[in-house]
């Protein structure tokens, strides 16, 4: 208990000392942080809407109703015998009612009128080369049970370019700026060494080991950019409640990220926050404490 | 307890602060270090403490070989030595109790024997009724009796101490050597490095008088010069 107490305690003094280095630090992370979050809410939401969009294949094959097994099965093995179809996988009608239902959780009113049965049954192909969708369309061409044929690969690359640039922008801001709140985390460590030198001296002198000096030292990095972390989220939760939400009804066949995806984001940041304040402490203690 | 072997101690920058010296400290001894400032006296203590490794030469504090220490075990070391300081070492925000307390809390020492030890020790050296006090509300002789305190309460085997009586007039002088010998004589092995004359003079203990780093006088029961 002595123990808690003692670590506690220094950690406490810590932050009072240095308020506004920790401010910084504090502030740095969280706009690193938000930063990072919402380059991962936009994924979350891009791929959302890929996978509305096209199902994340590149060639769907929409079966006529009622599917006929037999028919499946002669379309797989006709469609596997092909040297460049990667994969080839049935969806039932259930399953694409599965999939439209988690897809649209965000809008309830949709999922409820949308009557499962309106959805068709597919098989969905990966291509090992998207740009031979030729042969995939002779080979189909004539066999009974199929709808249509819709190639999406085309589609999907130059999605994929725009977002990608997109996602890598956000992604390396957020990365810049971790590095910054790392440096300011660093500096507020090496601050506080500095600010009690004679007491470290003397933590020394009496046969403290490194560690117990060190520890209190990195937990108060770790504790301001757990502040930072945690402002981070509230404010990605405020973000999406106030744009997202009203979307929900303005834009309806659009799936949106749900609260579920932000919470999904939780771990990511407070693991970024904890790995860029452990890093930033231990560099700036390094030739501090040498005894 | 303490031996030295052949030590040569040669700073970076080229200054030779102990040259050969051999000296052996038996358990219990009250030992004087005396000499002229730059005669090697605070060298001869960093180098027990590990603060300073020796150039040349074996140094044993507590039966463990300082040469062979490894870094992280130098803490272990420093347990078994107390230190005093010509500047008192306090820390100025903590009180008189807090300040002993501090030197057990570093080292792990659960609350009870914190609570038990910190109040005996502060007893023995003559300040039981100002556990209370900040440091700058103290004497200086108060203060280093606060000093010697926190190095004894964790009950180290040797008590090293650098001119403690530095920064102290002559009556509160004897009173801080008054409270040493005590220590002494519960047991602890004293060295301390001093050139107050009239100190050395007046209780006639071991003498290792230091001279450009040689030991040039080791004299059981000596004076000053």
């Amino acid at each position: 208990m002595a123990r808690f107490e003692y670590f506690f305690r220094e950690i406490t003094s810590g932050l009072r000392r240095n308020g506004l280095v920790a401010f910084a630090a504090i502030s740095t992370t969280f706009i690193a942080l938000l930063l990072f979050g919402l380059a991962l809410l936009i994924s979350r939401q891009v791929n959302l809407m890929i996978e509305a969009t096209t199902g994340n294949v590149e060639v769907a094959v929409y079966l006529t109703d009622p599917v006929n097994p037999d028919t499946v099965r002669s379309l797989t093995d006709t469609l596997n015998e092909l040297p460049v179809v990667d994969d080839v996988d049935f969806e039932s009608k259930a399953q694409a009612c599965e999939r439209f239902r988690e897809l649209f959780a965000s809008q309830r009113a949709l999922v409820e009128n949308v009557d499962c049965d309106a959805l068709p049954a597919s098989l969905r192909v990966k291509l090992d080369d998207p740009e031979r969708y030729a042969q995939v369309e002779a080979v189909l061409k004539g066999q009974p049970g199929i709808d249509r044929i819709v190639d999406q690969s085309a589609f999907l690359d130059r999605l994929f370019s725009v977002t990608r640039v997109f996602r890598v922008g956000v992604l390396l801001v957020s990365f810049v700026m971790l590095a910054s709140a790392a440096i300011l985390i660093a500096n507020t460590v090496r601050m506080g060494l500095f600010a009690r030198r004679k007491e470290i001296g003397i933590m020394k002198l009496v046969g403290a080991t490194n560690w117990r000096i060190r520890i209190p030292f990195l937990i108060e990095g770790v504790f301001e950019s757990l502040i930072g972390a945690a402002a981070a989220i509230l404010f990605l939760f405020g973000l999406k409640v106030a744009f997202i939400n009203p979307l929900y009804d303005q834009i309806q066949f659009v799936p949106w990220i749900i609260n579920r995806d932000v919470v999904a984001v939780i771990p990511w940041l407070l693991v970024a926050g904890v790995a860029v304040a452990l890093l930033a402490g231990l560099v700036g203690m390094r030739r501090f404490l040498d005894v | 307890m303490i031996s030295l072997q052949h030590v040569t101690k040669v700073y970076r920058n080229g200054t030779t602060a102990l040259d050969d010296v051999s000296v052996e400290v038996e358990k219990g001894e009250f030992v004087f270090i005396v000499g002229a400032s730059g005669s090697g006296k605070s060298t001869f203590i960093r180098l027990l403490l590990k603060e300073e490794d020796a150039t040349k030469g074996d140094i044993y504090v507590a039966g463990k070989n300082l040469a062979k220490l490894t870094a992280w075990k130098i803490p272990h070391l420093r347990r078994n030595i107390g230190t005093v300081f010509q500047d008192f070492k306090l820390l100025q925000d903590k009180t008189v109790f807090e300040n002993c307390a501090f030197a057990l809390e570093v080292i792990g020492k659960p609350k009870s024997v914190i609570d038990q030890r910190v109040p005996e020790i502060l007893e023995l050296v003559g300040l039981g009724d100002k556990l209370n006090n900040f440091p700058d509300e103290l004497s200086g002789g108060e203060q280093q009796r606060v000093s010697i305190a926190r190095a004894c309460v964790n009950r180290p085997l040797v008590l090293l101490a650098d001119e403690p009586t530095g920064n102290l007039d002559p009556s509160t002088s004897v009173e801080i050597m008054r409270l040493l010998d005590k220590v002494n004589r519960i047991g602890t092995t004293v060295v301390m490095a001093t050139h107050d004359q009239a100190i050395v003079d007046a209780m006639r203990r071991r003498v290792i008088e230091l001279d450009g780093g040689r030991v040039v006088r080791d004299q059981a029961r000596g004076v000053y010069s």
